[in-house]
């Protein structure tokens, strides 16, 4: 598995993707970042605090961003597979296929964390320049641990994407999968639903902001049922494909 | 134990109700280079994706060294290497990067594996190329290098050829020559080019429509098949005898009814019919055959090219 993973790491080297995600990871708080310079010279009296921003930029990854950007980087580890013609090279070796699925989920984790660590210390670093105010360590900590757990959430809910990556072999399948899944994300965001639809739930539980119809459990509930369906369907399908 | 290298049991694979490979039964000896000849779409691709694990069969066996899979998988596959069909490589990696992802997990442990593997190729003149710059050919060279790195007993090798120019198509058979004569590797290879498998194999296998027509060597077909000048005589001995001491050619054979074949001195056929008459023999038929390998294999598939 060390060497999987290694192997995975070195995959990335020159890669343009690892570029275009931390652009993509830098998206939040830039745009955040520019929203709040603009409010501070329209009102410069009313000070700007670092919880909201940081509160904002997490709602911006969980809720808009990140279930796009994540899914572009799933489709991007297990599809290029395909695309380069590597798979079955790598499956002759042989490597066995649960290994080499996991270590690409291993990997997938990797990389949502690392993002989701530049998007906190983007949001930190930008914070800083447009000299917003009440920054201390707890209130840093909070939402780095707040931005973690979204970031974990969302990986949970990376599986039904990798279902998708794997039944279609394409770029375009996913995209539109997870622009539909963002899309409801946006519909139901005023309603209490936000507690039951997975992706939506995930920023529900990272910022401990539940709904009094739906206690915890369902939100708890519908991520991992999600994930958990997603993927033992995923695997299953990966185990049982023909590699052409 | 088994005596080939690689061996199939009635190996079938449907794809629906379409019957894409129908029992087919192969027997590749050990150190010979066996050549899988059919058209495109006889189902080669998919017989070698069987045996390396790629598809899954509908039903059959197949054994590699006398050993079942999917059983013996890890332990058949390490003594394996295979390109199937084009081969693929990260593109944004050098040649020895993207060896080394597959020497790692291969567990080859050898430093100079990759070193070794890329100067056999010829594809160690240019570390710091990646490999979305090279050339189809050089893919092609890169895939062979990455099969034989780990010093296989067995290659598999699926349209190797394809894309590559008329020197590097001779490069390609001189190096997988030399790789059986020096290694003693055993070389199963594809193609739908009769005139390459008859360059480098000495045992073919001929599929069409997913079926495994036959299976011989190529000495026995070249004896099957073989350019010749036919002659029917009046005394079969008395012209073999003019043959041998009149001709100095040891290269013939007597046949029933009074028909001799001689298998050299081609365009010489007049020269033979004065001298078989001037020494009393009547000569009733002369037949000057043709090169009938491609027409032995257009009849067995039952018309057409092969390509």
């Amino acid at each position: 598995m060390v060497n999987l993973i290694y192997t995975e790491l070195l995959k990335l080297k020159r890669s343009q993707m690892f570029l275009i995600s931390i652009i993509g990871a830098a998206t939040a708080p830039f745009v955040c970042f520019i929203a709040y310079l603009k409010a501070k010279s329209q009102q410069p009296d009313i000070p700007i605090l670092f919880t909201e921003v940081f509160s904002q930029t997490n709602l911006f990854i969980d809720l808009l961003i990140g279930v796009s950007l994540y899914g572009v980087i799933t489709a991007y580890l297990f599809n290029r597979e395909y695309i380069e013609n590597t798979m079955k090279n790598i499956l002759t070796i042989p490597v066995s296929r649960t290994k080499f699925f996991i270590s690409k989920l291993i990997m997938l984790f990797i990389w949502i964390i690392g993002m989701t660590l530049a998007a906190w210390l983007l949001t930190v670093i930008f914070g800083l320049i447009g000299q917003f105010e009440g920054i201390s360590l707890a209130t840093s900590m909070l939402a780095l641990k707040e931005y973690l757990i979204g970031g974990i959430l969302l990986f949970l809910l990376s599986t039904p994407t990798i279902l998708v990556t794997l039944l279609f072999k394409n770029y375009v399948s996913t995209i539109v999968f997870t622009l539909v899944l963002t899309m409801v994300n946006v519909l139901i965001v005023q309603s209490e639903y936000i507690a039951l639809y997975p992706w939506s739930a995930v920023q529900v539980i990272a910022t401990k902001s539940f709904i009094p119809e739906y206690p915890p459990e369902y939100s708890y509930i519908s991520i991992l049922a999600t994930s958990i369906i997603g993927l033992v369907a995923a695997l299953v399908y990966f185990q049982k494909e023909d590699i052409h | 134990m088994s005596n080939w290298v690689l061996e199939t049991k009635a190996l079938t694979r449907k794809f629906g109700k379409q019957i894409a490979v129908d029992a087919i039964n192969l027997h590749v000896p050990k150190g010979s280079i066996y050549g899988l000849l059919g058209r495109n779409g006889a189902g080669k691709t998919t017989t070698l994706r069987m045996i390396m694990g790629l598809i899954k069969p509908t039903s059959g066996e197949v054994q590699f060294f006398g050993k079942s899979l999917p059983q013996n998988t890890q332990q058949v596959y390490q003594r394996v290497g295979a390109i199937i069909e084009t081969p693929g490589f990260y593109q944004n990696l050098t040649a020895s990067e993207n060896l080394r992802i597959l020497a790692r997990l291969r567990g080859i442990h050898r430093p100079d594996a990759i070193q070794y593997a890329l100067s056999r190729v010829g594809l160690d003149k240019e570390p710091q190329k990646i490999v979305a710059q090279y050339s189809l050919g050089m893919k092609q060279r890169l895939g062979i290098a990455a099969a034989i790195m780990h010093e296989p007993e067995l290659l598999i090798l699926d349209e190797p050829i394809n894309g590559l120019d008329p020197i590097g198509i001779q490069e390609m058979r001189s190096f997988l020559i030399k790789l059986r004569t020096e290694k003693q590797v055993t070389i199963v290879i594809s193609s739908h080019i009769l005139d390459e498998i008859e360059h480098l194999a000495d045992h073919i296998g001929v599929i069409h429509q997913g079926k495994l027509l036959e299976e011989i060597t190529l000495t026995e077909l070249r004896k099957r098949n073989r350019k010749y000048l036919e002659f029917q005589v009046s005394n079969q001995n008395k012209a073999a005898l003019l043959i041998e001491q009149h001709f100095q050619i040891s290269d013939y054979e007597v046949r029933e009814n009074g028909v001799i074949r001689i298998y050299s001195h081609f365009g010489e056929e007049g020269q033979f019919n004065q001298t078989f008459v001037a020494n009393g023999i009547e000569v009733t038929r002369i037949t000057v055959s043709k090169d009938r390998l491609e027409d032995y294999f257009v009849n067995l598939i039952g018309g057409g090219s092969i390509g």
